[in-house]
């Protein structure tokens, strides 16, 4: 299927740059020679999905072999595996919430890997404060400009070379003189309105709210994207119209791969959802082969501080909804999912007592998941600290034994191949001991 | 509450009927001079009877882009008849500045005058009914921050409002700072932006909204047996003791700045000064007299000695604490250079001239911090006028938006469409959650989808598509010859800026095979898209 998809491309590529009549200068950049050859050299993707507003871990991925789960939850605890509605059995002591189904024989072709108790070291309860550090990659350190993926883009070798330089590279792509099917700014895109603050920073980077009305003028209107690719070349050229010129190149480069001609394998259905619909768009970029290393999409609706319900009710709706997409992102992608890692995350997990209102309060740790072809699955990671009233942070929350730049750390050197680790989590010491192997 | 259904007009800029532009003129000039003597001094005797020199018009020009959110035909022509001098006194002194603009915003967004406590009392009614979202009071908090930049009359006073809040900022969305924003800017901020440094400074520092932000209400003296401080909204189960998060920034950010010699030992007995620095709450359960007020709650002060910069503070003080630490900071040479040279950044270039900062510092250490006197320095200086500073900055998206609403013909119904615009560009008021506030620079504005951004932004706007602005439609008379009213457009949206390549970019556009059909009122609407979408657009 693989080898097929990349046929079509190559052949409804032509037939797109024949059609959309793109200047010379697009045809001397080797496009469609390297994606014809990328066979050799693959590019690999990470895809982040983040989980706002702080998911429920403890319902995700339940700990049913405490006794203390089920007496710190009387009425929202997913039941012990064996009767309806209980939870789907990992490992005799953790089990996937049932409505993450989709996910579970991913896990047992292991390809899917959960770490738990994981977050982040910082103690606020804050959405606000905590989505920044996660974001930022910098715990408790507020005066982090940019977002941890701008750095691991920045930090991490393109198209066969070291970048030392982010904007030196950015030049390089803007004038087509290496490629990958694609330029900078496609390295690392966002679906929605708004570039995430992980994703920003320095290396280009573009939030793409909808495939079909991306560009100038909502996509559909060539003759104004000309004149404003005419109106940003001017003799100033700074800042300005580089950045211009990088999106025009990108809005080139989407229109000759045509993203949108890739319809959903067969039997694949993404939810209705806007969730489903920013995966759906990932898995078209990612098949049209321009170059994206970084894709990044929001998921929300998980501060349930009332009636989250337990194997049936408002959280599960969410998580059928997280699970369903990103099952049929995996089936959609097929072979590609060697070159993919999927992985998710939340701001902080909530509270282990159930709260007055049927619901959870903020929390500490959570738990991620980790999925893809290269990925060691089939495991639950990190070290269990225990429900115990005394085993936990505050007298309230899961303890946290994993911080959450050990997994992307692990996830950016192991998948993508950053080079300088250092940089991309500036303050703090990374140490591939504390990596938990989910990558092997 | 009812919401007035009136609509905004701002000031036709005469973009594309020059008619008008000279009533516009007139009106401006009669609503400047609050004084009936300056009125008539300055419609009777314009300084200029001959036509100003080229490097005359670039300095007025280079003076309105930099302290007014958009430089109108008319506004050129007032700089230009009164002086750039005169013009700028009166800026700085805006209460004698007529501004009917602003009186009508306030009667339209309700939410920016009322007191904390009554805001609280309308989101969170004491029947248990549901209240307003508090989106709704962002939206008219931000819309009438939108609306009072593009259309006051006050304009110098509405920049430095936009770099002062930041300089001191606040973040709506964190809890009880909902309520008390609104009151934070009106009673903080405003009346100080050409006031005393010190008393900003410690209006700031005794705002429930920057003793929330910021921590401060919940810092108390570690020994004092207190088990949490008495305040509203407060995190359950959140352990007392100090909490040093104001005190660092009040050094990092507000005075010395980061790098201004203070040691985490400082940090430490700053905060201590702090302790019992609070607020009454405003939850209605404990109504009282210093509801959303500030309250200095002495038995949670740590009574010890400190020591702060080098100067001992004795034991056994109160509140004295805590004032004589913002004096300390306030009169402290490194605050002067901080602050100056953040002004330089924010008013004149990403690459602040030292020279200039360093004159803006010697200014504010002579004057005590005088904000009108260092504010009139900045913008007399030569270095302020030199070639190299002019149009060297990148508008913010807030500055893009409300420069265009200013200087265009736009109605500002209401702010939906406006807050998804700078939503997308990550530039929502009061939305800043970070304590340095919104950047100034354009290195965080600038990047490849933030100018696809502004390019749609220009068509969108234009072309009426955002919920909430609507553009002038252009009579048709005047549409029809779009292309030759385009020296006029040009000339009002970007005065003295070379703009031949851009009109011919502009002209072979209308008449591409694609757009030759347009209606006329489109190709125009097209024309004043491309121009607020340009590279020239976005920098003043």
């Amino acid at each position: 299927m693989n080898g097929i998809n990349r046929r079509a491309f190559v052949r409804n590529g032509s037939l797109a740059l024949l059609a959309l009549g793109i200047p010379p200068a697009f045809l001397r950049t080797p496009l469609l020679a390297e994606t014809a050859g990328r066979a050799a050299a693959r590019k690999k993707t990470l895809i982040c999905i983040f989980q706002r507003g702080a998911v429920d871990g403890l319902s995700m991925v339940v700990p049913h072999g405490e006794a203390a789960y089920y007496a710190s939850r009387r009425s929202i605890a997913v039941r012990r595996p064996g009767g309806a509605g209980g939870a789907i059995d990992l490992d005799g002591f953790f089990g996937l919430h049932p409505s993450l189904r989709p996910l579970h024989d991913l896990y047992g072709r292991k390809e899917m890997s959960i770490i738990h108790a994981v977050g982040s070291p910082s103690a606020t309860r804050s959405h606000f404060d905590a989505q920044d550090y996660m974001e930022s990659g910098t715990p408790d350190a507020k005066s982090t400009r940019d977002g941890w993926l701008n750095r691991v883009l920045t930090n991490t070798s393109c198209c066969g070379r070291t970048l030392a330089d982010g904007s030196a590279h950015a030049a390089d792509h803007a004038v087509g003189q290496i490629t990958v099917g694609g330029v900078a700014a496609l390295r690392g895109i966002a679906l929605g309105a708004e570039l995430p603050r992980s994703l920003r920073g320095a290396h280009p980077a573009l939030a793409i709210a909808d495939l079909q009305k991306f560009g100038v003028g909502g996509g559909g209107d060539s003759a104004l994207e000309e004149t404003f690719q005419r109106v940003y070349r001017t003799e100033t050229n700074d800042a300005v119209e580089g950045a211009a010129g990088d999106a025009f190149e990108a809005i080139r480069i989407l229109k000759a791969a045509n993203p949108l001609q890739y319809a959903p394998a067969a039997g694949v259905s993404y939810p209705g959802s806007a969730f489903g619909r920013s995966l759906r768009q990932i898995a078209q970029l990612i098949k049209s082969g321009v170059g994206v290393e970084v894709a990044f999409a929001d998921v929300g609706g998980w501060d349930t501080h009332q009636a989250q319900g337990g194997a049936e009710g408002q959280l599960a709706r969410r998580l059928d909804d997280l699970a369903r997409g990103i099952r049929a992102l995996y089936d959609d992608l097929g072979d590609r999912m060697e070159d993919v890692v999927l992985i998710t995350m939340s701001e902080f997990g909530r509270t282990v007592r159930e709260n007055g209102s049927g619901g959870t309060d903020h929390g500490h740790a959570n738990c991620m998941m980790v999925m893809g072809g290269g990925v060691s699955g089939g495991r639950i990671l990190g070290d269990w600290p225990g429900l115990e009233p005394e085993q936990l942070y505050d007298g309230r929350d899961l303890a946290l034994t994993t911080d959450f730049r050990d997994v992307f750390a692990e996830v950016s050197s192991r998948h993508l191949g950053t080079a300088d680790l250092a940089k991309v989590f500036p303050g703090y010491k990374v140490d591939t001991k504390r990596f938990r192997g989910f990558m092997g | 509450m009812k919401r007035a259904h009136r609509t905004h007009r701002f000031a036709r800029p005469g973009a594309l009927i020059p008619r008008r532009c000279a009533r516009v003129a007139l009106v401006a000039v009669v609503s400047l001079g609050a004084l009936a003597g300056a009125r008539a001094a300055t419609a009777q005797a314009p300084s200029h009877s001959r036509s100003p020199s080229p490097e005359d018009s670039a300095q007025a020009i280079h003076l309105l882009n930099r302290a007014t959110f958009g430089a109108r035909p008319a506004d050129i022509a007032a700089v230009l008849s009164e002086g750039r001098i005169a013009w700028l006194e009166r800026q700085l002194q805006p209460d004698r500045i007529q501004d009917t603009a602003v009186t009508a915003i306030e009667r339209r967004y309700p939410y920016t005058s009322v007191t904390p406590q009554e805001l609280y009392r309308v989101l969170e009614p004491a029947d248990g009914s549901k209240g307003p979202s508090p989106q709704t009071v962002l939206i008219q908090l931000a819309s009438a921050r939108l609306v009072r930049s593009a259309a006051s009359e006050r304009q110098l006073e509405q920049m430095m409002t936009d770099f002062w809040f930041n300089h001191f900022n606040v973040f709506f969305q964190k809890g009880a700072d909902r309520y008390l924003v609104a009151d934070y800017e009106r009673s903080a901020i405003r009346p100080h932006v050409f006031g005393r440094f010190e008393d900003m400074l410690r209006a700031t520092a005794r705002h429930p909204a920057m003793l929330f932000y910021l921590d401060n209400w919940r810092s108390v003296h570690v020994d004092s047996g207190a088990r949490r401080p008495l305040a509203q909204a407060q995190p359950k189960r959140m352990a007392a003791g100090l909490n040093e998060n104001y005190a660092r920034e009040l050094m990092e950010l507000h005075t010395l700045g980061v790098d201004g010699g203070y040691t985490q030992r400082d940090v430490v007995d700053v905060a201590r000064a702090f302790t019992g620095w609070s607020f009454g709450p405003l939850n209605a359960k404990a109504r009282s007299d210093d509801a959303g007020e500030f309250v200095f709650r002495a038995q949670l002060h740590d009574r010890g000695a400190k020591e702060v910069l080098g100067k001992e503070l004795a034991s056994g003080r109160g509140m004295e604490d805590g004032d004589d630490v913002l004096r300390l900071l306030a009169a402290h040479p490194a605050t002067a250079h901080h602050i100056a040279t953040k002004l330089v950044e924010y008013f004149v270039s990403d690459t602040p001239d030292p020279a200039l900062a360093d004159r803006l510092a010697a200014v504010f250490t002579k004057t005590g911090g005088d904000l009108r006197l260092v504010t009139r320095a900045l913008f007399t200086d030569s270095a302020f006028y030199r070639a190299e500073h002019r149009r060297n900055k990148v508008k913010t998206p807030f500055h893009l938006v409300a420069s265009t609403l200013r200087m265009t013909d736009a109605q500002f119904v209401d702010g939906r469409g406006a807050m998804q615009v700078l939503r997308a560009m990550g530039h929502v008021p009061y939305m800043s959650s970070d304590p340095t506030g919104y950047p100034a620079t354009s290195e965080d504005w600038v990047n490849s989808g933030a100018m696809l951004a502004r390019m749609n932004y220009g068509i969108d706007l234009a072309s009426g598509k955002i919920a909430g602005i609507r553009p002038r439609s252009p009579e048709s008379r005047e549409a029809a010859s779009a292309t030759a009213n385009l020296d006029g457009l040009t000339r009002a949206l970007l005065p003295g800026v070379n703009t031949d390549a851009l009109k011919r970019a502009v002209i072979a556009d209308a008449s591409s095979s694609a757009n030759v059909a347009l209606a006329p009122r489109q190709r125009a609407a097209r024309a004043v898209g491309l121009v607020i979408g340009s590279p020239e657009f976005q920098r003043h």
